[in-house]
Formats: C-alpha cells, sequence, structure tokens
C-alpha cells in the first residue's frame, strides 16, 4: 500500500526522480495527445509537421544566398548546409517555448491530481521527437537532391539528436519552473529566440564571421548545429571550446533544474 | 486501533497573496513587500480510518478544497504533516484532466494513466467505465461535444475504477441527471462497503447527509466540528446565517412570512399534535429554473431536528424575474420532548448546487413535553415491566394543563 507523508520540507532526491520514472506512462501518454492534438483538425495531418520547416528552409537558403551572399565557398552545398542546421534549431525553438508554458498552461490538469510537474515540461521535447525525426529522414533524403553523397559521417547526426533533444529537455525544464514565479518569463523567452537564431551559425558558417566567430562558441547551440552541419554536408567541426560549452551547459541546467524540481514541485499549485 | 488512512497532524497552509510579482521587482528588493500572507489552513488535526466516509462542510474560502488538495498530495503543507495510506483517488470534474479536441476513449487512457492506471489496467476495465457511464454511443466522439453531465458521468467513472483505497470528490455529484446521481450513490455505498475511505466535500449537505456518518464543518481554516453529521450540520447553518450576504443582493429574497395553524389561526402554544402551516412569499430577483425549497427545523442548540425538501432535478417550472410565489410547510410540531424550535429555508437551484437564498430569520416556536418524554423525537414508546405498563404519566399532570392531555 503507498504511504504517502508530507510535511514543509522539500522530497528527497530519490523521491523525486522516482515519481518521475513512474510517470513515464503519463509522459508519453500526454506527449502522444499534444502531437495528435496539434494536427488534429488540419485536412494535411502530420505533413504540416514536414511542410513547414521545409519551406522555412526553402525561405531562408533563398534570401541569405542571394541577399546575405553568405555561400561555402563551394566546399559544400549552401543548402544542404542550412537544412541541416535547421533540424536541431526548429526542433529547440519549438521545445523551449513550450516548455516554458507548460506548467502553468497545463494548471487545470495538476489541480487536483498530483504527478511530478517535470512531466508537463516534458512533453514539448517529447512530443517533437516525431517532428525531429521527421525533418532528418527529410535532411537524409534531400543530401543527394543538393549534391551531397551519403557518407559515415552522416552517423553523426543520432549522437548530435541526443545532444539537443538533452539540452532542451534540461533548459526547458528551468524555464517552465521558473515562469510559474516570474511571468514576463514567456516573453523574454520569445524575444531571446529571435535573436538566438541570428547568434547561432545556422544560416551562415561559423568562420564567415571573422572577429565575432569565436564568441559564438558560447553559444551552446553552436556546438550542437555545427555537429549536425558536419555530419550532413562536411561543414568544418565545430571548435572544441564550442562543444565542451554545449556539453557543460546542457549538464549544469540540468543540474539546477533538478533542484529547483525538488524543491518546488508540490508549491508550484499553489501560484497557479 | 487501527492505523488511520488519512491522518493530519497540525497541519497549517500558508499561500502568499501576490499584488504583483516581477523579475525586476525581485531582483531589486526596493519599496513595500508586495505580498501578505494568508492561513487557508491552520491547526488541523484530523483522522479518518480505513473504510470510513467523512463528509466536509464549509462556506466558500473556509479551507475546503486545500485540504483536499492536501490529501491529494498536489500541494504540501506549511508547517504539520500529513499521511495518507493507500491508492488516493480524486474525482476529475469538467475541464480537470479532459481535453476538449480527444475523444472520450483517448480521454478514458490519459485520464487513468494520470490517476496511477498503467495502459493494460485501463483497457482491462475500459468497457466496464464505459457501460456506468452509459456513453457507448459517444466515446469516439471528441469530449467538446459532450454535455456537462456526460463529463461527469465519464470523469466519475474513470475515478471509480481506479478502485482507490481513498476516494476523494468534490462537489461534482451536484450535476447530471437524476438517474445516473443515484446510481453514483449506489456506487458510492458499494464502495463504502468494500472499505473504500471516502471524502465527501459538499455544498449539498443532504448528500453528506446520506453518505457519511460522520463530517466536518470547517472555518477561516480550521476545524469549528468533527462529529455526527447532524451536528456539522447544524453549526454549518449557523455559520451560513451570519454571512454578509446582503439580503438585496441575493437571487431570490423573503417577502413575507407567517406562522399559522393549519384552520389559519394564530399560534399560540402548538401541541405535539396541532397541525401547523408556515407560508413563506418569496420574490425571484431574476429568472429562476425550477427552484427547490429546502425546510429545517432547528433546536435550540441548533442540531437538525428535521428537514422536509421538494423532489431536486426535475425542473418542474421556471420563475420569470420579478415574479411571487408561496411555499407551505405543513406539518405537526412532534417534538416528544419539547422545547423551542426555528423553521429555517433554504432556496436552491434546480439541481441543489446552487443556494440562492439562506433564510435564517424563520419563526420560532415553543413546544411543551409530553409527558415522560426528553429528547427531540418521538418514538411514540410505552414501557412494559413484569407484564405491566409503567408509562402511563397521566398521574403527573398537572390540573389545568391541556398540553399534557394531547400528547397521553
Amino acid at each position: 500500500m503507498p504511504v504517502l507523508t508530507l510535511d514543509h520540507r522539500p522530497q528527497s532526491l530519490g523521491a523525486w526522480v522516482g515519481g518521475l520514472w513512474r510517470h513515464r506512462g503519463v509522459l508519453v501518454a500526454l506527449a502522444r495527445k499534444d502531437f495528435r492534438v496539434r494536427y488534429k483538425r488540419a485536412s494535411l495531418g502530420v505533413l504540416w509537421s514536414v511542410a513547414v520547416p521545409l519551406f522555412q528552409t526553402t525561405v531562408m537558403v533563398f534570401i541569405f544566398s542571394r541577399v546575405g551572399r553568405f555561400g561555402s565557398g563551394g566546399a559544400f552545398s549552401y543548402a544542404g548546409f542550412v537544412l541541416a542546421g535547421m533540424v536541431p534549431w526548429l526542433y529547440a525553438s519549438t521545445s523551449i517555448t513550450s516548455s516554458t508554458t507548460a506548467i502553468v498552461d497545463g494548471s487545470s490538469l495538476t489541480d487536483k491530481v498530483w504527478f511530478p510537474r517535470a512531466v508537463l515540461t516534458l512533453v514539448p521535447p517529447t512530443a517533437n521527437l516525431v517532428t525531429l525525426a521527421i525533418s532528418a529522414v527529410i535532411l537524409v533524403v534531400a543530401l543527394p537532391i543538393v549534391g551531397e553523397p551519403f557518407s559515415p559521417r552522416l552517423l553523426l547526426i543520432i549522437p548530435s539528436a541526443g545532444l539537443v533533444v538533452a539540452f532542451c529537455a534540461a533548459l526547458g525544464l528551468l524555464l517552465g519552473a521558473l515562469y510559474v514565479y516570474f511571468r514576463d518569463l514567456k516573453f523574454m523567452v520569445q524575444a531571446v529566440m529571435l535573436a538566438w537564431f541570428y547568434v547561432t551559425p545556422i544560416v551562415y558558417p561559423a568562420g564567415a564571421l571573422r572577429t565575432a566567430g569565436p564568441w559564438l562558441d558560447f553559444n551552446p547551440l553552436t556546438g550542437i548545429a555545427g555537429l549536425f552541419q558536419h555530419a550532413a554536408v562536411g561543414a568544418p567541426m565545430p571548435s572544441h571550446r564550442a562543444l565542451v560549452v554545449s556539453l557543460a551547459t546542457t549538464l549544469v541546467v540540468l543540474v539546477v533544474a533538478v533542484v529547483t524540481h525538488r524543491r518546488h514541485d508540490r508549491l508550484f499549485v499553489d501560484l497557479l | 486501533m487501527t492505523t488511520p488512512a488519512i491522518e493530519l497532524d497540525a497541519v497549517a497552509k500558508r499561500y502568499w497573496k501576490i499584488q504583483e510579482r516581477s523579475l525586476l521587482r525581485s531582483l531589486v528588493p526596493l519599496g513595500p513587500p508586495n505580498r501578505s500572507e494568508l492561513w487557508a489552513l491552520s491547526g488541523i488535526d484530523l483522522r479518518v480510518e480505513p473504510g470510513e466516509s467523512l463528509g466536509i462542510m464549509g462556506r466558500n474560502g473556509a479551507g475546503k478544497s486545500t485540504l483536499l488538495r492536501l490529501l491529494a498530495g498536489v500541494t504540501q503543507p506549511t508547517t504539520g504533516t500529513v499521511t495518507t495510506r493507500g491508492r488516493v483517488a480524486p474525482l476529475l470534474s469538467i475541464g480537470v484532466g479532459f481535453h476538449q479536441e480527444m475523444t472520450g476513449r483517448e480521454n478514458v487512457f490519459v485520464n487513468g494513466m494520470l490517476l496511477g492506471l498503467s495502459k493494460s489496467e485501463i483497457e482491462a476495465c475500459f468497457d466496464d467505465i464505459v457501460d456506468f457511464a452509459d456513453l457507448s454511443e459517444f466515446i469516439d466522439t471528441p469530449v467538446k461535444f459532450y454535455s456537462s453531465g456526460m463529463f461527469m458521468r465519464l470523469g466519475f467513472s474513470v475515478a471509480i475504477h481506479v478502485d482507490p483505497e481513498i476516494l476523494l470528490i468534490d462537489e461534482v455529484l451536484a450535476v447530471g441527471d437524476i438517474g445516473f446521481r443515484l446510481r453514483s450513490f449506489d456506487r458510492m455505498r458499494a464502495l463504502q462497503r468494500a472499505g473504500t475511505t471516502i471524502v465527501f466535500v459538499s455544498h449539498w449537505v443532504q448528500a453528506i447527509h446520506m453518505l457519511c456518518p460522520r463530517a466536518i464543518c470547517m472555518h477561516r481554516g480550521r476545524i469549528e466540528v468533527d462529529g455526527p453529521t447532524e451536528t456539522a450540520i447544524a453549526r454549518y447553518h449557523e455559520l451560513l446565517s451570519t454571512s454578509g450576504e446582503s439580503e438585496e443582493m441575493a437571487p431570490v429574497h423573503v417577502v413575507h412570512r407567517e406562522l399559522l395553524e393549519a384552520d389559519g389561526s394564530p399560534v399560540e402554544t402548538p401541541h405535539q399534535e396541532t397541525w401547523l402551516s408556515y407560508r413563506v412569499v418569496v420574490r425571484f430577483a431574476r429568472p429562476v429554473e425550477g427552484p427547490q425549497f429546502f425546510f429545517r427545523v432547528l433546536a435550540e442548540d441548533g442540531t437538525l431536528a428535521y428537514s422536509m425538501q421538494t423532489t431536486v432535478g426535475d425542473g418542474w417550472r421556471s420563475f420569470p424575474a420579478g415574479s411571487e410565489t408561496t411555499a407551505a410547510l405543513t406539518f405537526r410540531p412532534r417534538f416528544g420532548g419539547g422545547g423551542t424550535f426555528r423553521i429555517t429555508m433554504v432556496v436552491t437551484n434546480d439541481d441543489a448546487s446552487v443556494p440562492l437564498l439562506h433564510d435564517q430569520h424563520g419563526p420560532s416556536f415553543f413546544v411543551p413535553p409530553r409527558l415522560g418524554v426528553v429528547g427531540v423525537a418521538d418514538l411514540e414508546a410505552s414501557v412494559v415491566v413484569d407484564g405491566r405498563p409503567r408509562t402511563d404519566h397521566q398521574a403527573l399532570r398537572f390540573e389545568n394543563d391541556p398540553a399534557a392531555v394531547e400528547g397521553g
């Protein structure tokens, strides 16, 4: 028989992790629901999850190759390069913005029945795994079309995808908790996302910015986007510093997020 | 003594009432503090044994919902400890745990999982859930096309099939058609017999009375009464009568009230066998569909001596705004032990979920006791000892006392 004793103290780390593990079924059910509801009333359904990123990438390639005169200098396909960078970016931007508001938006669900609030923030990164997979498939299919041969490098996409998922899950966990306390955060995240796209080497290679280039390494998405681009079209590997920043940021954010959730899991509801 | 299923020990819960909380204000701690504290619960000690059914009453803001949240484990206490032993299932109500765009079937699965069932467990009892909710035709329809009654049926059906050790019910049974409501009561009685602990929060006093032998009445975050349901109800009615609700604002108000003998003559000292008629003229300030009248006769100490109500939920007729009608309660005050009694009246909407008027200013009347009887009820008992009737109290009768003759 499950016995639950609550007092003013935060639950133990083990209890929190255990609770999260026991509710993994809820996470999957909610993520599936999230994904299905998103496309339910659209006649093209899940096709939109393919069409939108494809259209977005086409626009980017067109604008930045003509207007911005960014190019790869002929070493690899510029279109393939942008598409490769867009795959993690689209995943990250949609997941992070949805995770930020997830706990507050899900308040009707959590008013009466307890499950770790972390589940709610993990729903967008989980539901978006489907679109991440679809866009990765599109990338692989598109490579021969833009003139890039397949190479064993492509397998690097799998750990790279793992890294972007871990990063978004950790950041979403933290932002979702903070948003309960600071409702300004939603708009700040929206604004930051707008800028973040341009300080990440997606539509331009990191080398194109001669003096500012090294500073981009402190953006955790630089290493992640660079890995995808290297895997897909053989763009230069991101610097060690960029990779260390990506990994270290993910770990630090995860630790802070877990500490926050452990302490506040049953207090969020008081502020909803 | 068994281990209680629910144990609250010196529990208090504080909320912060926040006027404004911005990132800027919290980073720059200048200016007056922008929060004030609110103790939703304080000094709560409560024990509920396994299989016991507890009713919770109290006015809005008394702390009922906070208490239920603590029991559901949704929030934690500020001080003290809350212990629950067994699987706790809250009854999900309208809008909670349901997603409009998904079908009834999909919602059953998500809800079931939220309540702690595994997918295979839900599959096993899926047909029972749908049957009990009586929704087999609509189970593949998105729930946004459901009526509120259908929502409730589905929610209730999922919750009871979770087979919880502790079932938390918050106010929801007031909606739904009368047939389903009766079925729900049957089902809850079955759960009671099977040893499920039930905590039932409601403004619908009659429902608590039917289900729970024990109840607590909460007021301003404290437990005022913990005892037999009648005692808690009496206290609840007292609290309602002290409400600050102005009568002008009430959707229904009393225009005139009179207590007469059945033949229309004024009441002086009624006898226990005298038919009395309490007539109340009420005016409806806004249109009211099928109003229900609850008459309660309270003893001097506030305990409920008797209650009679109109039939709930049949939507018998509607009254336009500004109309008046008369409700008459005809009764015999057969309170064996006699005493001073007061008549109160509650008017609610058709399904008794929304109180429209609490009239606490009804008349009081005194009934003399029947000889030899003490207590509120009159069981018309007699005692035979050694083959001889020993309860003929005529001998105790005072000279010229007509009251005593009546009961004899």
